[in-house]
């Protein structure tokens, strides 16, 4: 019996390895190569105007131009489909120029015409980037001067303006037009389809699955490594756990992974082949107190527990990969001041903000809720509970969906006492960061803490319209201050962005405007 | 037979109608902002109010329902906010891989289970009986997502004979397909190269999806045939001189095949919710994985469109069953 027994484990072990091993990456694509880049979302959604988060905007990026591009770290803003663009001395007109020689894939020319109908067509669709720009910019206010020249004239001064326009991605009219279905802006067809003017071109479309995308030959602005080095493509591949991910890496089976624990790359860094890519980022966590509603409404108790909070876990948790944040804004953007006194743990300040407040002797508990499943947000619940436990407050640490969270976050009277956020500015303008702390504000996810304080927002209003940027960055230096001393939120720390990649692959270039997970694939290539 | 048929679907008619109302009202009562969902992170609250009129969300709940319960009649399962396409779309793409997944899976746990079950049967109290029951007691304890992860480490990682996840390599690009499935697509295109590749993708998910199946299924059968062995019928046949392999391989299990079976129909609708696990650590395209990135996202139209799908196929396959019993046994035909 035993001899079989083993003669049959030893076939069925043959059988086993007589199966392929699946694609030994790079893998080939005729004499080109292929990358491939393994992340945990999807992409529901491929129209430009319609949505972003991360992935989505990576695969929008490289399948369309913008008339600018943010470019390295700290962010830029380089000149692409625009080859230069001028300002009105109101700050009301911008008159953009564009470059000659870009087109579409189908080969249709790029033109200005393209660049207005673009941008009224995220206007009118009302949804994803449309609230950038909709309540400064009016559609019959972007005119096409001639093939090479487009204008747009702002309602009144809008200082964020240019910040916002790279994300503005640039559709072929001709194609939406002939993919219209009952007027719809061809939103359907859009939303698995592209008709852009991109480094690459869609071959391959799943956004739960994954997507090919083939590098365009000729592309108008050329290829940075060279055409002999240029990739045929680049799939991106869904793989949602972490732990397929990391062995899809060690396998070659992905050239390039986000989302990986800080365990997980500490790990990977040891392996042979395998590169980290860890760099300062632009992401802010804090925790959103309720200002309206509840013991947190108390200033005090709000500084009281910003005082006793042990900031060093934060540093900890990331493997020593984050900074403590010095202001609202993170630093690098525009105008970020590093805000004297900002709260350390200091438990005899906090014991004395704790004595002015509402419940002196503590005694209550405070509910913190995070995003179920963010493993770093939950520590930090727990280093919360910690440090409260001084000031004599429990913690009640909730995990909810992101949806159930921003719902609860939505108004005062449903909004947690304490809620982690993770927030990343959409553009390098001190705006993007200070108008979260304005009354518009209020009910969305950025802004749970329903913060109040008319003359701030007043100033927060006032700046966003200024022309003269020295008086304007003064005002947001104020902001910053006021904001800190009013604390609606501990402010947290800012966590490097991470990637792993095989070191055959080249060139990558960081910047942290673009979203975590987020990576140009345009300049990436494959040594060997 | 037509009425007992007619009885049953009509049975079945009902408990689909019990099961659209319990989604709808779970769907409903989660704290959250489908309209939110659907305008974006950073839209403002016209954009939100824009998006909760466009897919019907401003209207009084008992409306909302109404207009779904209509529209499934349709065949339409309403739209997803998150991609704004209609479920039924989805469902249709995701299904085949879910589909293939449990068939073979199934076809894993029949064809091992069942010879299983005889064999612990008739060497009741012996080794082999012993080695099933801790492979029927793990099947049945080890959760899919660990025992999923630990062949993906063994098999994918270490020894690397098998990929790690997904249906095929992300280089094939399959052509259109024939029936869905993909293994029965390459074979009917006589493309032997895109068949193995196919098995070595399934072989990891289907073991893991099939271990509970096959432990149920083995038990049950061993405990039916020990009964059915110790019968007077056999004993019977056995005074008779019917051969032994003939009395056990025919006699007893045709007895010990009825609750078998009922426990196959059973397991088949466990199978179909047990996707949801095993597809996500597999990032198997079928609607388990479709369902858990929509229920993460907090997109209620296609967890609902997967519930109703998953509790169709429990329904369909309890039919078959008892249409089976019936045939089967004549006795229970009038019951």
């Amino acid at each position: 019996m035993s001899h079989t027994s083993r003669r049959a484990v030893l076939l069925g072990a043959g059988a086993l390895a007589a199966l392929p091993a699946s694609g030994w990456s790079f893998e080939r694509d005729g004499n080109r190569k292929v990358l491939v880049f393994a992340g945990n979302q999807g992409v529901p959604v491929l129209d430009p105007h319609v949505r972003y988060d991360w992935s989505t905007r990576m695969i929008q990026q490289s399948v369309y131009d913008g008339l600018l591009k943010y470019v390295g770290a700290p962010p830029r803003i380089i000149p692409w489909l625009a080859e230069r663009y001028e300002e009105s001395a109101d700050g009301l007109t911008y008159t953009f120029h564009l470059v000659g020689n870009a087109k579409f894939h189908n080969g249709d020319p790029l033109d200005a015409e393209a660049v207005r109908f673009s941008f009224e067509r995220g206007l009118k669709l009302n949804a994803g980037i449309a609230w950038m720009l909709k309540d400064f910019l009016k559609p019959e206010n972007i005119v096409a001067v001639d093939p090479r020249t487009v204008r747009f004239t702002l309602d009144r001064p809008f200082a964020p303006f240019i910040s916002y326009v790279p994300w503005w991605y640039i559709v072929n009219p001709k194609q939406v037009a002939a993919n219209t279905v009952d007027g719809d802006n061809g939103r359907r067809w859009l939303t698995e389809n592209a008709a852009g003017s991109g480094p690459f071109k869609l071959r391959r479309f799943d956004g739960n699955t994954l997507i090919h995308l083939d590098t365009v030959p000729d592309y108008w602005k050329g290829w940075p490594m060279g055409e002999a080095n240029r990739l045929s493509g680049v799939i991106y591949r869904l793989l949602r756990e972490a732990a397929p991910r990391r062995a899809a890496l060690q396998r070659r089976e992905i050239d390039f992974g986000t989302n990986f624990s800080p365990d997980d790359l500490e790990q990977m860094a040891r392996l042979p082949g395998v590169a980290i890519e860890n760099h300062a980022g632009f992401t802010t966590f804090g925790i959103k107190f309720n200002c309206q509603q509840g013991p947190t409404a108390d200033i005090n108790l709000r500084k009281a527990i910003a005082h006793a909070f042990d900031y060093e876990s934060l540093i900890t948790i990331h493997n020593g990969g984050a900074r403590l944040m010095d202001s609202p804004f993170p630093t690098g953007m525009a105008g970020h001041v590093s805000v004297p006194d900002m709260p350390r743990k200091d438990l005899e300040k906090a014991r004395v903000f704790l004595a002015r407040s509402r419940v002196p002797n503590g005694d209550i508990e405070l509910e913190y809720v995070h995003v179920q499943g963010l493993e770093d947000a939950r520590r930090i619940g727990l280093a919360l509970l910690d440090s409260l436990r001084a000031l004599n407050i429990r913690v009640n640490i909730v995990g909810q969906p992101w949806t159930t969270m921003v719902a609860r976050g939505s108004k005062p009277d449903t909004a947690p006492n304490m809620t982690s956020v993770y927030v990343t500015p959409v553009g390098t303008d001190p705006d993007t960061v200070a108008y979260q702390y304005h009354r518009d504000s209020w009910g969305l996810y950025y802004g749970m803490s329903h913060y109040e304080n008319p003359e701030v927002w007043a100033m927060i209003a006032e700046a966003r319209g200024m022309v003269d940027q020295t008086r304007r960055m003064a005002i947001y230096a104020e902001v910053q201050r006021r904001i800190v001393a009013d604390q609606p939120e501990l402010f947290g720390m800012i966590a490097n962005r991470t990637w792993a990649r095989r070191d055959y692959v080249k060139d990558f270039e960081f910047s942290p405007i673009r979203f975590t997970g987020e990576v140009d694939l345009y300049p990436l290539w494959i040594q060997g | 037979m037509i009425t007992y048929l007619l009885r049953r679907a009509g049975l079945a008619a009902l408990m689909l109608f019990g099961l659209i109302c319990l989604t709808f009202i779970i769907a409903n009562v989660a704290p959250s902002d489908p309209a939110a969902l659907a305008a974006g992170p950073d839209a403002g609250r016209s954009q939100i109010e824009q998006a909760r009129r466009e897919y019907g969300l401003d209207r009084p709940l008992h409306e909302q329902f109404l207009r779904y319960v209509t529209d499934l009649t349709r065949g339409d399962f309403g739209r997803s906010v998150a991609n704004g396409r209609p479920v039924g779309q989805d469902l249709a793409r995701y299904f085949p891989a879910t589909l293939e997944l449990c068939l073979l899976a199934m076809a894993l746990g029949v064809l091992a289970g069942v010879p299983l079950g005889m064999l612990s049967a008739v060497f009741k109290d012996r080794w082999i009986d012993h080695a099933t029951r801790i492979l029927a007691v793990s099947g049945i304890a080890l959760p899919p997502f660990w025992f999923g992860l630990l062949l993906q480490l063994g098999f994918a990682t270490a020894l690397g004979w098998l990929p790690t996840s997904g249906r095929l390599s992300v280089f094939t690009e399959p052509a259109a397909p024939i029936t869905g499935l993909l293994l029965v697509d390459s074979l009917l295109r006589g493309n032997g190269a895109l068949f193995t590749e196919a098995l070595s993708y399934i072989i990891l998910p289907a073991i893991v999806l099939s271990l509970p199946c096959l432990a149920s299924i083995l038990r049950v059968n061993r405990s039916e045939m020990v009964e059915a062995l110790r019968a007077d019928y056999i004993t019977a046949a056995r005074a008779n001189g019917v051969l032994r392999r003939r009395l056990i391989a025919v006699h007893a299990l045709k007895n010990a095949m009825l609750p078998t079976l009922a426990i196959i129909g059973l397991r088949w609708g466990w199978m179909m919710s047990s996707t949801v696990l095993v597809e996500t650590v597999f990032d198997w395209p079928g609607i388990g994985l479709y369902a858990v990135s929509s229920a993460i996202s907090g997109d209620f139209k296609p967890v609902m469109g997967v519930t109703l799908i998953v509790g169709l196929n429990f329904m369909i396959a309890n039919l078959v069953v008892d249409l089976l019993y019936g045939t089967l046994d004549p006795r229970l035909r009038d019951a």
